[in-house]
């Protein structure tokens, strides 16, 4: 015992001081994460790959770009599709061809690139529609003539030709973001991953690979304010591991994967609100019609006879999602009614047989999550039993979403893989990806049919349902003749989140960043 | 004696000598356990399909997560698959690897370590610099670099392995070579006009064969886990082959649903590190017996 200044120190006052020292501090951390109550954890099944929204590979990057960069509107939360002004104080369709737009009036670049002017505007889009850019989503301002500029805020966008998919899948996308023209010219045109000027409701603070990225609320941002300080985003590529993750409170929010769906609907995690949305996504089987043993038609027809769907289906998502009959959802537009080739193991074997491929061994390239691994090996049973051996190559993200394109020489070698794409509620959005442009970008069937580029040019500006309806059945027959394709299924998106969180979520369960607040 | 008793009395002492060792370990209760272990799973490995009619890839998923029953001796997954035949065929891919990359690794680590240890100074030098610069490498970082440009299969599963134990193995042969090369034994040898070939593999590999064994069969399980570790990642032995790891991440993603299918991909692991670790350390213990006294 230590005696000074008439203080005792003993050694069981010293653990008792530090034990309260400790539980104070714990208090008070809690207290004041509580006060602040502002940190949100989401989850997203990607990371970044660039911040450039005109060659953005995946949804995850769409949901960041669109908070730290405004677009000329943004889509709303709720249960049917909309959208609202995010950088313009009034927009409007003054006929089929002419789009004016004003923009609010004190919308800043970060890093000191100035106000956002129209001229901006035309810079962002232009440089999305133009060709030359060869930016994959040209194809969302094919009709584009060009944005004229009035003042400083105000200006009109032309088009050649009158554009349906313009307020569904164009307008409250990525594809309307307006980026800095300055600061693209002095980045040499393209942004990386490097966020500058920046101008949303959010800034993003910092980004680790494969951990997680930082958006802090932008104080300049003086309009609809997010409702969290900080929004976390952390990429997990597995939707179980991302239950996981909930489950031991390391999230707030996170899409569930399909199979999980009825099980947290009957029984959910603590103080967690469970949902399911339709989904507008689509599954598919796709053989590369160049690559051996695939550019042999008969073999891709007999795998198509070959695959049974709902099996597939049933095994993946546990009975939970339906089969589809293409790759536009029901309720759209130009969905039809059923397959062309329906499951056929005899028709299949004897195809197997006459393309003289019996024991033939190909690659099945999948992304490395549990349901496509699952749906993978039934379509691997399948395929053995008519005669074709599959080998299943499980790749990570980034791996994956390059596997098809030009930069990699792996696009000519590339003979099958199960994919995923997401979907925006016009069918033009779905049929964008499989035209012969799009070979080396997101293409990776190198499906090239003459008819179906025709149709899916006439499909964007065409403005009557009925017709387009005829237009975009008849793509994705065109599609499946081709032999590239199995389609499987839309899914259903499950998502779960905390009962302090007001999740904004589009009908089909994508979230918007800006629109979640403390419930 | 004539040289046909000397002939027929080898083998007797051979197997008396494999006898008393194997007493030895049995008399050491870890030891017991560690062999009894080893062989539950090697016999399991190599019978397996007598012990089970299911074949481990057969789909069924109208059965997916059935309990432990008399049907399913630990239930299915979430595809149907019986697991008990799943474990049991894992454990032949397991050994198979463990045997097959820790044999490999074994004859190129003697070979390099003996032309080490006995070659000319630079080339030593030039083959430590190599093992020092292989085994600078972080094991797991290691095999998914290789695995991420070879793409996962077995094979890639089996260079990894070779690859990381081979540095391991040629250093303590190279310096036990280095040791015995200047024995008067050898100097003996040479001076008779033996050929290098000779004292490497007649009066040198002999004497230095011993430790390295006892090493090799405690890396058996470093070996098992490295298979399932990269297999669990999805970068190991391909689908639909029943792997340890492949069944243990099954189990994860699906551990709301059914807990048992963890237990079944990780008991056999558990339960094959437990026991080649105790086998290993024992004999260990029967070969060098001033280690345990040191202990």
């Amino acid at each position: 015992m230590i005696k000074a200044a008439n203080i005792n120190i003993t050694r069981r006052g010293v653990l008792a001081g530090a034990g309260a020292l400790g539980l104070a501090s714990l208090i008070y951390s809690t207290k004041r994460s509580q006060a602040a109550g502002s940190v949100l954890r989401v989850r997203s099944y990607g990371d970044i790959q660039t911040l450039d929204p005109a060659f953005r590979l995946a949804a995850p990057e769409g949901d960041i770009t669109n908070v730290i960069f405004a677009g000329l509107v943004v889509a709303t939360p709720g249960d049917s599709w909309g959208w609202k002004p995010m950088a313009v104080e009034k927009i409007e369709q003054l006929d089929p061809l002419t789009i004016a737009f004003k923009l609010r009036d004190n919308i800043g670049f970060t890093d000191g690139f100035g106000q956002m002017t129209a001229e901006d505007v035309k810079f962002s889009i232009e440089r999305l529609a133009d060709p030359a850019n060869k930016s994959p989503y040209a194809g969302d301002w094919a009709t584009l003539k060009e944005v004229e500029v009035k003042d400083k805020l105000s200006g009109i966008i032309h088009l050649n030709k009158a554009f349906a998919p313009l307020w569904t899948s164009t307008l409250p996308t990525p594809s309307s973001t307006i980026l800095s023209k300055r600061a693209v010219t002095e980045a040499g045109g393209k942004l990386g991953v490097k966020p500058v000027a920046q101008s949303g409701p959010y800034l993003l603070k910092e980004w680790t690979p494969k951990q997680r990225t930082v958006l802090v609320r932008n104080p300049d941002w003086k309009y609809e304010q997010g409702g969290y300080d900080e929004i976390h985003v952390h990429p997990i590529e597995d939707e179980k591991t991302a239950e996981l993750g909930y489950e031991a409170g390391d999230l707030d929010y996170t899409w569930t994967s399909v199979s999980s769906i009825k099980r947290l609907k009957e029984t959910p995690p603590a103080d967690t609100v469970v949902v399911e949305k339709p989904s507008l996504a689509f599954v598919w089987l796709g053989m590369n019609q160049i690559a051996a043993p695939f550019d042999n038609p008969d073999l891709r027809r007999a795998v198509q006879y070959g695959v049974d769907r709902k099996a597939v289906v049933d095994a993946a998502y546990f009975g939970a999602a339906a089969t589809s009959t293409g790759i536009i959802a029901p309720g759209l537009i130009g969905h039809r009614e059923k397959n062309l080739f329906e499951y056929d193991p005899d028709k299949a074997r004897e195809l197997v047989n006459k393309a003289g491929a019996s024991g033939v061994t190909v690659t099945l390239d999948i992304l490395n999550k549990a349901e496509r691994l699952s749906a993978a090996q039934v379509v691997q049973a399948n395929l053995q039993d008519i005669g074709i051996n599959v080998e299943i190559k499980q790749n990570d993200s980034g791996t994956f979403w390059t596997l098809g394109s030009k930069q990699n020489p792996y696009y000519k070698k590339l003979q099958m893989v199960l994919s995923r794409f997401s979907m925006q509620p016009d069918p033009s959005w779905a049929t964008e990806w499989y035209t012969t442009s799009q070979i080396g970008e997101w293409n990776w069937e190198q499906f090239s049919s003459a008819e179906f580029d025709k149709l899916v040019t006439e499909g964007k500006i065409e403005l009557d349902p009925a017709k387009r309806d005829v237009m975009y059945k008849k793509m994705q027959d065109l599609m499946e003749e081709s032999g590239c394709y199995v389609f499987l299924t839309h899914e259903v998106t499950g998502v779960m989140y905390r009962k302090s969180v007001a999740a904004g979520l589009k009908p089909n369960g994508e979230p918007c960043f800006a629109d979640f607040k403390p419930a | 004696m004539s040289e046909q008793a000397l002939i027929e009395r080898q083998p007797r002492e051979r197997i008396g000598k494999a006898g008393r060792v194997l007493r030895r370990i049995l008399r050491e209760p870890l030891g017991a356990f560690g062999l009894t272990l080893v062989v539950i799973v090697v016999l399991s490995a190599l019978f397996a399909d007598v012990l089970t009619s299911y074949p481990p890839t057969k789909l069924a998923p109208a059965e997916r997560f059935a309990p432990a029953s008399l049907q399913h001796l630990l239930g299915t997954d979430h595809l149907g698959r019986d697991l008990f035949s799943r474990v049991l065929h894992g454990g032949r891919i397991a050994l198979a690897i463990a045997l097959g990359a820790t044999g490999l690794s074994l004859i190129g680590g003697i070979v390099l370590g003996l032309i080490a240890g006995y070659g000319p100074r630079w080339l030593d030098n030039l083959m430590l610099l190599l093992f020092d610069a292989i085994k600078s490498f972080p094991t797991v970082m290691l095999a998914l670099t290789l695995v991420t440009l070879t793409g996962p299969s077995l094979l890639a599963v089996l260079i990894v392995v070779v690859l990381v134990n081979v540095p391991g193995y040629a250093r303590i042969i190279r310096t036990q070579t280095l040791v015995l090369k200047s024995a008067e034994h050898v100097m003996a040898a040479r001076s008779m006009g033996a050929s290098t070939a000779r004292i490497l593999t007649v009066h040198i590999l002999p004497n230095v064969i011993g430790p390295i064994l006892i090493l090799a069969s405690m890396d058996i399980p470093v070996v098992v886990a490295i298979e399932a570790g990269l297999s669990f990642l999805g970068l190991g032995v391909r689908p639909p082959l029943p792997s340890w790891g492949a069944i243990l991440n099954d189990g994860f993603v699906n551990i709301r649903d059914s807990y048992w299918i963890v237990v079944a991909g990780g008991l056999p692991i558990i339960l094959t590190t437990l026991g080649f670790t105790f086998l290993g350390e024992t004999l260990r213990d029967v070969f060098d017996p001033r280690l345990k006294r040191r202990e």
